[in-house]
């Protein structure tokens, strides 16, 4: 596989910015400093967007307080969820030539997915008993 | 005539599920919308439309990722290099 100059400079800067970031989050706590943005959504309308809350568990999971940094932000753990699923089935189809369907490639399944990312959003602004636990 | 399936387009499902995490700004849900076209597209065989749908949905991700990135890492230039310098003077 040939990689161009261009696009080897752009990963190279990528995985750089990345592990920077790494390093930023793993440092600095979100809540004590203030060197991180606070979201735009929330800062201009007050309302809690699906992202919000997701610098907190990084920094929390990134410390090892994997649960505590989930409860910030539980879409993490669907996109853990995802990521493993794919490289399991990844490492299943492609390495081990399995052939099994991978349940990522049905619509409903996607369909699900955006449903479970638009009710998220809505229930974490309700501000009640058991949907504060989705706030960030 | 049964027609030959071309290749599933990437529906880049995980990138749209970073992109909204990461990315303040909802774009994020644009690009899972459009990941989930690719697949109902691709069973129902609008090939082309699938491939189209996975470009957008691939676009909007990287997108919104590198607007979150752009942003955050303007925004740690300015203020943060301002508050570090604060720190390091013990005028904090």
């Amino acid at each position: 596989m040939v990689i161009s100059k261009l696009k080897l400079s752009i990963i190279i800067i990528g995985v750089l910015t990345f592990l920077g970031m790494l390093a930023l989050y793993i440092f600095w706590n979100p809540t004590e400093t203030n060197i991180f943005p606070k979201c735009p959504v929330y800062g201009v309308t007050g309302i809690y967007c699906p992202g919000c809350g997701s610098q907190r568990a990084a920094h929390k999971i990134l410390n090892g307080n994997i649960f505590e940094g989930i409860r910030h932000n539980y879409l993490i753990g669907l996109l853990g969820l995802v990521l493993s699923y794919q490289a399991f089935m990844f490492i299943m189809n492609n390495v081990l030539q399995k052939g099994i369907v991978n349940l990522l490639h049905k619509s409903k399944v996607t369909m699900g997915i955006l449903v479970i990312v638009i009710l998220f959003w809505i229930l974490r602004n309700i501000n009640l008993f058991p949907f504060t636990e989705l706030a960030p | 005539m049964e027609q030959i399936k071309p290749p599933r387009p990437d529906s880049y499902l995980a990138l749209a599920i970073i992109s909204t995490i990461i990315c303040c700004l909802p774009i994020g849900i644009v690009s899972i919308v459009y990941a989930t076209k690719v697949n109902s597209l691709y069973a129902d065989g609008n090939y082309d439309e699938a491939i189209r749908a996975s470009k957008n949905a691939k676009t909007w991700g990287l997108v919104s990722v590198g607007v979150a990135v752009v942003g955050l890492l303007i925004y740690i230039l300015i203020f943060g290099v301002a508050i570090f310098g604060a720190l390091s003077n013990g005028n904090f």
